[in-house]
């Protein structure tokens, strides 16, 4: 048992190494075919997205692995215990309304949750936190405030059926979630000589685990962006149920960072207000690169159970708010 | 993944970051405001990368003298998790290349064909333009005023656009510029289109930059969301392309 696997091991990881190498060398020999390659304007386009999704993330992602490292490596365990209600289904909704602390967008809250639950917040009250952090902290409400000038309904309803679907989704995970869909954050590894050298390591750890997760979703993204045929949106404007549909569809496809989904929403004039606010529901809590981070985080068995549940319930939750508040 | 490829790649995304940003080719990707975290980040990311790199170099001696990375129990445990860990974090050097070796340009003239929606209904009432004859603008702004406002600002101004050239089915151009709310994923095109430019402008490749300058025209059309102003052009000169391609 030991003598062979460890060989075989070791025999691998020179090979990661060299392959790294030998890769650079022949990348930067072949810079200039692989610059014409890129020649098309359509791939061309979504290099660029795709770059720019990453790029935009990236510093909201550094700040939520030093948060989720700092949450891992310097608050005790029993402050969790006090801080949050014992009773679960009132530490939902606190937990939800946590979430106006956080400022930052989706790809810093994915790492956030994971470690919550790992130092023992019920799961149930963590996934209200990932799912109403990023929609309704205050970063997020004043930008909504300035993209819809003279509406200041729409933030109030971005705020309330964001709060209301997150804790209506920990609620649900409460009473039909089971314990075996989460792969729960293994972390002995990464628990350091000091808490130092442990908040140095589950960051760097975090940053490149949730960080290959993200360039899952910012591809997928960049390539829907520029496959998708911008007149199918005009199509559907007219009818209020496609409408609503369409649009959330279109926030899980674009996957753009909460902090600038007002802006984009406000353009799709043709569209309800209601309609609009389904697109600022469902983008910061489910989109293409959330899928993939949470799928890499969680566990698939819980993204591919979670996901379309976020969605179903958001988008329900916003034509409820929608029809109660902006029309 | 053994710490010391974690460590590369830590280093190389944030070179990556920290190339982009210390230049203006991050002006490409994201709005200027972004510039200092991006610059703060690459530089957590390559602090993070080098203490990894030392980690793993100081963990070497006393794993024997054979020179292999592990050998202590911490750095066993980590190979365990190899398997379903950051395996992913590979995937971060797809970015990494794109941006060392293709080097996305700036969204142009391809974005902004698809995007057929000018500007967005607004009654705000518009400010008298800044001094200036002729007076700089944003596109998307002249847009803005010509469509929404009826020109009414614009009238007896001379009026200096920069945007590319975006070629139509029917031989003529359109200047366009793009135009960020976040970053690239969710950008849109302002375009007017330009009447008696000069005969050989009419030759211009799709995507060179110029510089117009003009008066606004009325058209006949009533104002929509995919009304395309009109601006008479007195003077065109070819620029290179802008430090920031955005509006």
């Amino acid at each position: 048992m030991s003598g062979q696997p460890t060989a075989a091991r070791r025999r691998l990881r020179f090979g990661a190494l060299e392959i790294l190498a030998v890769g650079a060398v022949v990348l930067v020999v072949a810079q200039p075919r692989l610059v014409s390659m890129f020649d098309n304007p359509a791939l061309q386009t979504a290099a660029t997205v795709f770059v720019s999704i990453i790029v935009q993330a990236l510093p909201f992602l550094v700040v939520g692995v030093l948060l989720s490292a700092a949450i891992g490596a310097f608050v005790p365990k029993s402050f969790w215990q006090r801080a949050l209600p014992a009773n679960r289904v009132v530490a939902v909704p606190v937990a939800g309304a946590a979430g106006l602390l956080l400022p930052g967008c989706e790809c810093a809250s994915v790492p956030v949750a994971g470690s919550l639950m790992a130092r023992g917040v019920a799961p149930a009250a963590a996934l209200a936190f990932l799912l109403s952090a990023p929609a309704i902290n205050p970063i997020v409400l004043v930008s909504t405030f300035v993209a819809f000038p003279g509406q200041p309904q729409m933030v109030l309803a971005r705020l309330v059926a964001s709060f209301a679907t997150a804790v209506f989704m920990g609620w649900l995970w409460l009473r039909f979630g089971r314990a075996k869909w989460l792969r729960m954050p293994e972390r002995t590894h990464l628990e350091g000589s000091t808490p130092f050298h442990t908040f140095r390591l589950t960051a760097s750890h975090d940053f490149l685990h949730a960080g290959g997760f993200l360039v899952v979703g910012g591809l997928a993204a960049a390539a829907m962006n520029v496959a998708m045929p911008s007149e199918w949106m005009e199509s559907i404007s007219g009818n209020p149920v496609l409408a609503v549909l369409g649009l959330a569809l279109l926030a899980v496809v674009l996957s753009i960072c909460s902090e600038a989904d007002a802006f984009v929403a406000a353009s799709f004039t043709s569209f309800s207000l209601t309609a609009r606010l389904a697109f600022l529901v469902v983008g910061p809590m489910i989109d293409l690169k959330l899928m993939s981070m949470q799928a890499g985080i969680f566990g698939r068995a819980f993204a591919v159970r979670f996901a379309p549940t976020t969605f179903v319930v958001a988008v329900a939750v916003s034509s409820l708010v929608g029809w109660w508040l902006l029309s | 993944m053994t710490r010391e490829i974690q460590s590369i790649i830590l280093l190389l995304v944030g070179i990556a970051t920290l190339r982009i940003s210390w230049g203006t080719t991050y002006l490409n990707y994201v709005k200027e405001s972004m510039r200092p975290w991006l610059l703060v980040s690459g530089v957590i990311l390559v602090v993070l990368g080098a203490w990894l790199l030392i980690d793993a170099m100081r963990a070497r001696p006393a794993s024997g003298a054979s020179g292999a990375e592990s050998g202590t129990p911490t750095e066993a445990a980590d190979d365990g998790h190899a398997h379903s860990g950051p395996r992913a974090a590979w995937l971060l050097l797809i970015p990494v290349l794109t941006i060392f070796l293709v080097a996305p340009p700036a969204l142009g003239a391809y974005s902004a064909s698809r995007d057929t929606t000018n500007s967005i209904a607004t009654d705000r009432s518009m400010a008298p333009l800044p001094p200036g004859d002729p007076v700089t603008l944003y596109l998307s702004d002249y847009v803005t005023r010509a469509v929404w406002d009826g020109g009414r600002t614009l009238v007896g101004r001379s009026v200096s656009l920069t945007g590319f050239v975006l070629a139509q089915p029917d031989g003529s151009w359109l200047l366009a510029r793009m135009q960020l709310n976040c970053c690239a994923a969710d950008a849109f095109a302002s375009k007017v289109r330009p009447v008696n430019i000069p005969p050989d402008a009419g030759l211009l490749p799709e995507g060179t930059w110029v510089t117009l300058t003009g008066t606004w025209i009325p058209s006949e059309e009533v104002g929509t969301e995919e009304t395309i102003p009109l601006v008479d052009v007195a003077g065109l000169v070819v620029i290179e392309e802008p430090t920031n391609p955005y509006d």
